[in-house]
């Protein structure tokens, strides 16, 4: 039995992808990213541009006490970590990269901009996820029939044109959940973006609860890229709804260090958001 | 002079008068925060019928509340739910599913590309995010066309939204209708842009030297109506003067909970607690429990 919940454990991953130069949105109902992308600025990347929640609210905590994780991405808490705070429609007028298409090359010369874009990395949820990265907010069924109502795109396909990277996570990892083929498509992966001339790569991950899957440079189909502690490849293929291709050796991710933490929970993560 | 300038201060009842069955009504705020929630509950009070709900790009629960009110006939919504608290809104899905309320499937950008679109007077806004999703096809409104500069990308055209009233929470207000939000702005300026007319809620009336002190921060000029009604934001934030009632919005979820899993009577029970004219409703929420959501103001003067 590890000492760490998942989520602390998925918050520790994100934070270890954040660079010092990103800049990194993280929308509504994803605490786990809240407490990823401030604890990247807590520890190793004071310079993280991050935009929390509805408003443009660009929060910087690097210096300043978080007194707890907020629980919504509007509330009033949050304009307390915030240097500034813009209408909400603000954010759609963020959406170019500085340099066009060029930003999405590798070692552009714009990568380091430090002005606020939207964004290097985005963190998508679904109700389902396929093995193309495709991803579902929208329902379950069919247009006529949705058996299952989900929670809305809310802006996720909006972010699919220009975000360089996603991140498309779901909160349990089991059949009903990763798919063959989502009944329906609120955030395109990789083949689609790729097909229809978006800049922005598309997922560059699925994070599940049991694993990480990345995805085949040509084929463009997930595949088993790392596991977390304590999880089996055969785990995973054994709960997984789409034939598991796998990477040329699954590593198994670092536990959180002693230090990373100290760090989340002493310092982002004081009321144990995390830990249930 | 001998004529008057016109004051659009009226009752929360003589407000709501105003709204007609089967209208297009937009709600402001977003997320937990700034809902002119004492509006909503009036419209519900009064029996409001086939209304066309828009909601804001990140609505709450109170557009969940219109819809277990039996009040909203079709939805423009990017999301309905309370993130951590509830993270889909239960009527939504109960109404949603059985085919009581007709959807529009949209986003937050496609939202304000309609409002942008109905504001500046323009046919329709064009959008790229959304083309390679399920939304084209949900929402019968948008229209996919190809880029017609670079002639290889395929664009998507949002028609014009324009709403009959926007009804958006300031934190203060003059007797003329010039409002200024106290903290996030959010969408409401598109919202009530968009709108033919405009009704605020308002904490407070304020004497117009208040506004003109700082005009830099009106957010909504000239109001068609304004309705005073504190704490009206409750049981949401009001930015600048309390916070969200966790408990409240916890029984709420319990409640719509209930009425998803087939027992109407513990909804309805819950509607005949919450739905009352405005001052009896805040006796129920009680003093002591208002007091307690105080924040102080971030915005200072």
């Amino acid at each position: 039995m590890s000492d760490y919940s998942w989520k602390e454990m998925m918050a520790v991953v994100f934070s270890r992808e954040i660079e010092d130069t990103d800049k990194v949105t993280s929308g509504a109902h994803t605490e786990i990213f809240f407490a990823a992308t401030m604890l990247a600025q807590k520890t190793h990347a004071p310079n993280l541009k991050l935009q929390l929640g509805g408003s443009v609210t660009l929060c910087q905590v690097t210096d300043i006490e978080v007194s707890e994780l907020p629980k919504t991405s509007t509330g009033y808490e949050l304009i307390r970590y915030a240097e500034s705070v813009h209408d909400h429609p603000d954010t759609f007028l963020f959406y170019g990269a500085p340099g066009g298409k060029d930003y999405y090359k590798e070692g552009s010369e714009y990568r380091d901009v430090n002005h606020f874009w939207f964004a290097d990395k985005f963190f998508v949820g679904g109700i389902q996820v396929d093995k193309w990265g495709n991803t579902n907010m929208i329902g379950l069924g069919t247009k006529e029939k949705m058996t299952f109502r989900g929670p809305g795109t809310i802006g996720i396909n909006d972010i699919a044109v220009g975000v360089r990277d996603t991140y498309a996570f779901i909160t349990a990892h089991d059949k009903r959940r990763l798919v063959e083929k989502v009944d329906f498509i609120s955030h395109p992966g990789k083949k689609i973006c790729r097909e229809n001339e978006f800049y922005g790569g598309g997922p560059k991950w699925i994070v599940t609860p049991k694993c990480i899957f990345d995805f085949d440079p040509d084929t463009l189909e997930a595949r088993l890229y790392m596991t977390f502690p304590g999880v089996t490849v055969d785990d995973v293929k054994a709960n997984t709804g789409f034939a598991v291709k796998t990477a040329k050796k699954v590593e198994t991710v670092e536990p959180p260090t002693k230090a990373e933490l100290e760090a989340l929970r002493g310092e982002v993560d004081k009321t144990g958001v995390l830990r249930h | 002079m001998s004529k008057k300038r016109k004051e659009v201060v009226k009752s929360i009842e003589d407000a709501v008068s105003l709204i007609k069955d089967g209208q297009t009504v937009a709600i402001g705020g977003f997320g937990a925060d700034n809902h002119p929630m004492a509006m909503v509950r009036e419209i519900i009070r009064k029996g409001k019928k086939n209304l066309t709900i828009v909601a804001s790009a990140t609505a709450g629960l109170e557009i969940d509340l219109l819809i277990g009110a039996g009040v909203v006939k079709k939805l423009i919504a990017p999301y309905v739910g309370q993130e951590m608290y509830c993270p889909i809104g239960h009527n939504y899905r109960k109404y949603a599913e059985s085919g009581q309320i007709e959807l529009r499937e949209t986003s937050e950008y496609m939202l304000y590309a309609g409002l942008f679109a109905a504001a500046s007077g323009q046919e329709f806004f064009a959008w790229r995010g959304g083309v390679g999703t399920s939304i084209p096809e949900l929402n019968p409104d948008l229209v996919e066309f190809m880029d017609p500069i670079g002639k290889t990308k395929k664009i998507i055209a949002v028609p014009p939204l324009r709403p009959d009233w926007a009804i958006v929470h300031v934190g203060w207000s003059d007797v003329y209708g010039n409002g200024q939000h106290l903290g996030a702005r959010f969408g409401d300026r598109w919202l009530a842009r968009a709108a033919n007319r405009i009704m605020t809620q308002t904490e407070r009336v304020v004497p117009n030297s208040v506004i003109r002190k700082n005009p830099f921060m009106t957010t909504i000029a000239y109001a068609d109506v304004v309705v005073e009604a504190p704490y009206g934001g409750h049981p949401y934030a009001a930015h600048g003067f309390y916070k969200e009632d966790v408990e409240f919005i916890q029984d709420y979820v319990k409640s719509s909970d209930a009425n998803r899993k087939g027992d109407s009577k513990t909804w309805d029970e819950y509607l005949k607690r919450h739905i009352q004219e405005h001052y009896a409703y805040l006796d129920t929420v009680g003093i002591k429990k208002l007091l307690s959501l105080y924040t102080h103001p971030i915005v200072s003067w």
